[in-house]
């Protein structure tokens, strides 16, 4: 009796977390499906997530009044180049840092973990002069670079690398391997948990990235969504049913990839907090 | 024929060479840059010479009541967000450590929020905060008190702006800390458990000599990290309130990137970064130090 | 390692010392046409459209030269701007909102048109517009429209609480007078809210509209005569008694927020302290309800914003003889009244004004015409506008907010001084 009353308990305060955790994002997108006169005033009745007649013509408006299309390939592209890139040279930093014997490698060591206390924040004033007197702005480039080496990235390529087990390398190195042909043949495919790992959390970061788009692009040639929605937010005419079919078009992409690689994501950010 | 055991820098050298060079130019560099234009007066598009001015950039900002109040904004925020969203987060990860049906699907809605970009996020709340009787959150407000509350404009009040943005910033991140301490409890081994429940602990002894201790290193990145964001807090005062009303809202970055970006006072906003700098590298030598502390 | 170092350190002595030197392109060489990069800011949806079509036509109309547009959002426009001169890409034609001027011109970002533009053309700008548009002497902007702000109204509803509705600015209402009808008009309203005030917009906006309240009051947001000072003109009795009235209709809950932009059009509000261009929308929901009044009278005179959005041609720009054709034809009067038609704004040459149906001598919104005279404030033609604009915005939140007017006037103008001293007073730079 009493177990299963403990249990009802669980179940009340689990449900009562997930409607309060859902209840924004339902709100958003049932605004997006009602017709913008509609959304506002309903925004407080039971409407809000019961709408009852429901339209598209938000997400037409949305595709007619904005260039979707273009921030969507932006912000995709420049993530995908973020990750793809992050991914190559950290991991090699990592490597050469874990497994080999190289003069230098204690004041690399050195400068990557005091590099990681840094946050980009505390660094984008000066960047954001630098790349301006370089005349370095409105570039896919300018918001892919910055963010390609990343100390955080290394070291936990670093402590992965660490746990591998020599017996593979060693193999390898018998076989007459050198450090990239035991790296490319023989790490990259036995540590395939710790790129998806690192891959998640840097798309995780990176993804929502509004400050530095913010302040190096101007038009909308290569802005990325989380810019885009900033700047169509305070766009006339203020449409609400607009503004919210925006944003559900803006995360559907990657809530579609977050519900298909559940298991990595959440992988991914538990390792950051157990190597962290 | 086994190679022999050999100095490997060449090599070596040139699988960290990009990340070197990228850390060297994007992190390292931009970081010496901001201590060098600290003490300038150099401003953007001026067509006055740049002068070197000492530490009169960081008596300025110090001197200046808005800015303090930022500072003691970005203070408030991380007394109270740290502790209510770690707390938060371990309740549901406790919750959701439990052999129980449907946690999977649990698990995936509390951590939805954390694939949601900041600025999306901050354009929803503004709806949800919208003033008067129609405002989602003051209607659900007004129904939970019986009709006893009413309704207020969250973001143009000075006393509700920075709560609410808090408010909106644990609903983005709690999933975050939530996974990160569902995989430090998992991690603790079951004979831990067995073994109080053998000395006769119940469920809180339990808690409390078992998980938390077991937790200890796991809670202490989870403060930390979540300190460090409570300093970079940006997007959503931007969004959503400008740093208002008057400086109730306004945070250290958000003062940095206005000086530098909308008012070109780049040796200004320089000098805050360098602030807001010395403040995180506090809060990790705090954390490391507790970590040594350890056992 | 040392000289991984010392390589640094030098870079970022060379990053310190650089001077964001101008790599000046080699003429347009003569194959194909010339490229005109033209930057416009967002504005409303009828403005965009039209300078789009009007882009294509004179695209059409020279095929030596090919214009691209490029839109800006208007949030941050200045400070996009600031950094797109200093990284060397500023276009070749910019668009920007009237005062920012100076500081471009003190800057050496802009070119005088006296030579590129014909005097016809030149000539047949406002004076209003020629004045917004030179300094030191010479024209280096021309605006295709100037602005017009009043108090858009539903007769209707001010005649049931028998309103006196103003013929002209000379007759408006009191601030008095119009915190009174405010009152009549939320007694016969059912949340009380009865004024708009575009609180929802962001930006330049609340300098253009609210600070012809410190002029109607006999204060301002600065000197018009040197020495250059905000302290003593934006923080005066005047100033703080005037702004206090606009709180106090906020306080009272007069003010509708506005967060759909549908206070007006929505039937939510008798009155919207508004722009011309809100005419073609406002027109399309009220119908002949629709009347137009000036702005209350604090005391020393109603008062009014002028100036708007134009266009110069910038020292990057290597043809500026194609771009000062693409201004010309912007500024003959098919293409002034085609964009006016489409935003309500005055057209910005007399050729245009003499033929405009909406500003001609019965013309629906001819006030903006009569104020352009007498009422219409300049906003202050200094390089320190960026900064006034941005001290005065931040000023007007937080007396919007509740917050004690006098301090918020003050610590703008401390602000404004303090940056006016930083930049030497803003002399100009040979």
């Amino acid at each position: 009796m009493a177990h299963s009353l403990r249990r009802a308990i669980r179940y009340l305060l689990l449900a009562a977390a997930a409607a309060l955790m859902v209840a924004p994002v339902a709100i958003m997108v049932v605004g997006a499906l009602k017709p913008d006169a509609r959304v506002l005033p309903e925004a407080g009745t039971l409407q809000a997530l019961f709408p009852g007649r429901l339209t598209l013509e938000n997400f037409a408006d949305v595709l007619g009044r904005t260039r979707f299309g273009l921030f969507l390939f932006n912000s995709l592209f420049i993530n995908a180049a973020i990750v793809a890139l992050g991914l190559a040279v950290n991991s090699l930093a990592g490597y050469a840092l874990a497994r080999l014997r190289w003069r230098g490698r204690g004041v690399v060591l050195a400068g990557v973990l005091a590099l990681l206390v840094i946050p980009f924040e505390a660094i984008a004033v000066p960047l954001f002069w630098q790349v301006t007197l370089l005349g370095w702005r409105d570039t896919y480039l300018v918001q892919i670079l910055p963010f390609t080496a990343n100390a955080f990235a290394i070291y936990l390529f670093y402590t992965f690398f660490l746990e591998l087990p020599r017996e593979l390398e060693e193999a390898a190195r018998v076989d007459g391997a050198g450090p990239w042909r035991t790296y490319l043949a023989v790490v990259v495919p036995n540590a395939r948990p710790a790129f998806a790992s690192v891959a998640v959390l840097t798309f995780l970061t990176q993804w929502g990235a509004f400050l530095w788009p913010l302040m190096v692009t101007s038009g909308p040639a290569v802005r990325p969504l989380p810019v885009a929605i900033a700047t169509f937010f305070t766009q006339p005419p203020l449409q609400w049913g607009d503004i919210l079919a925006f944003g559900v078009m803006m995360v559907a992409p990657v809530l579609l990839l977050f519900l298909l690689f559940q298991g990595w994501f959440v992988r991914g950010v538990a390792a950051s907090g157990i190597k962290g | 024929m086994p190679r022999p055991l050999t100095d490997q820098t060449p090599a070596a050298w040139s699988m960290a060479a990009p990340a070197v060079a990228g850390l060297a130019l994007f992190v390292g560099l931009p970081f010496l840059v901001a201590f060098g234009l600290a003490f300038t007066s150099a401003r953007l598009g001026s067509p006055l010479p740049v002068e070197f001015l000492g530490w009169e950039q960081f008596r300025r900002i110090l001197a200046d009541p808005a800015f303090l109040r930022a500072l003691a904004n970005n203070g408030l925020f991380a007394m109270v967000v740290v502790p209510l969203q770690t707390v938060l987060a371990l309740g549901l990860a406790l919750l959701l450590n439990q052999p129980l049906r449907g946690l999977p699907l649990f698990r995936t809605l509390f951590f939805m929020p954390v694939v949601f970009p900041m600025s999306l996020v901050a354009v929803v709340w503004v709806l949800l905060y919208a003033p008067g009787g129609t405002g989602p959150v003051n209607a659900f407000l007004g129904w939970l008190s019986f009709g006893a509350w009413s309704p207020r404009d969250f973001l143009h009040d000075p006393a509700w702006a920075l709560p609410a943005i808090m408010l909106t910033s644990i609903w983005q991140g709690v999933g975050f800390q939530m996974v990160i301490l569902l995989a430090g409890l998992q991690a603790i081994p079951a004979e831990r458990y067995e073994a109080a429940a053998i000395d006769g602990a119940g469920g809180w002894g339990q808690f409390l000599h078992v998980t938390l201790p077991g937790l200890r290193n796991t809670l202490i990145f989870v403060v930390v990290v979540t300190s460090i964001l409570a300093f970079r807090l940006f997007d959503q005062v931007r969004i959503m309130t400008q740093g208002g009303p008057g400086e109730a809202s306004a945070t250290v970055i958000y003062a940095a990137v206005r000086a530098a970006f909308e008012r070109q006072q780049v040796a200004r906003g320089a000098a805050m970064t360098v602030v807001f700098f010395l403040i995180v590298l506090a809060v990790t030598l705090l954390q490391r130090r507790l970590l040594r502390q350890e056992r | 390692m040392r000289g991984l170092i010392a390589g640094l350190l030098l870079l970022a002595a060379l990053s310190l010392a650089a001077c964001g030197e101008e790599s000046s392109a080699p003429p347009g060489a003569d194959d194909g046409p010339v490229r005109l990069r033209v930057w416009v800011h967002s504005g409303q949806p009828g403005e965009r459209a039209v300078i789009r079509d009007q882009v294509a036509r004179f695209n059409a109309a020279e095929p030596g030269v090919q214009v691209e547009l490029t839109v800006i959002p208007e949030g941050g426009y200045n400070a996009q701007v600031q950094a797109a001169a200093l990284a060397g890409d500023l276009p070749d034609v910019l668009e920007f909102d009237g005062p920012f001027l100076y500081s471009y011109a003190w800057q050496g970002h802009l070119r005088p048109l006296d030579g590129l533009l014909p005097a016809a053309v030149r000539d047949d700008l406002l004076p209003s517009l020629a004045a917004q548009g030179s300094w030191n002497g010479r024209l280096y902007a021309v605006g295709a429209f100037d602005s017009g702000l009043g108090l858009w109204g539903r007769k209707s509803l001010l005649e049931a609480v028998g309103a006196r509705l103003p013929a002209g600015p000379d007759a408006a209402w009191s601030a008095t007078e119009f915190a009174q009808l405010l009152e009549r008009l939320a007694e016969r309203d059912s949340d009380g809210a009865v004024l708009d005030l575009k609180l929802n917009y962001t930006g330049e906006w609340f300098t253009y509209a609210f600070s012809p309240v410190l002029q109607s009051a006999g204060a301002d947001l600065v000197t018009r005569a040197p020495p250059l000072r905000a302290g003593g003109v934006l923080d005066s009795g005047e100033a703080v008694a005037a702004l206090r009235r606009v709180q106090d209709w906020i306080r009272a809950g007069r003010v509708d927020p506005n967060l759909d932009d549908a206070a007006f059009t929505g039937g939510r509000v008798a009155l919207s302290w508004a722009g011309h261009w809100e005419y073609p929308r406002y027109r399309k929901a009220v119908g002949d309800d629709l009347v137009l009044l000036p702005l209350p009278d604090f005391g020393a005179g109603s008062r009014t914003g002028q100036g708007s959005w134009n266009w110069a041609i910038t020292t990057r720009c290597d043809r500026p003889e194609a771009a000062a054709r693409f201004l010309g034809f912007l500024l003959q009067p098919d293409e002034v009244l085609a964009m006016t038609a489409a935003n309500g704004a005055v057209p910005g040459t007399r050729r245009a004004v003499a033929r405009s149906p909406l500003y001609g001598p019965a013309g629906p919104l001819r006030l903006f015409v009569a104020q352009l005279g007498e009422n219409a404030v300049p906003r202050p033609r200094t390089p320190a506008y960026p900064v006034i604009t941005s001290a005065f915005q931040k000023a007007f939140q937080d007396i919007r907010n509740g917050l004690d007017v006098e301090e918020a006037l003050r610590r703008a103008a401390a602000l404004i001084d303090q940056d006016i001293q930083d930049n030497r007073g803003y002399r100009a730079v040979e």
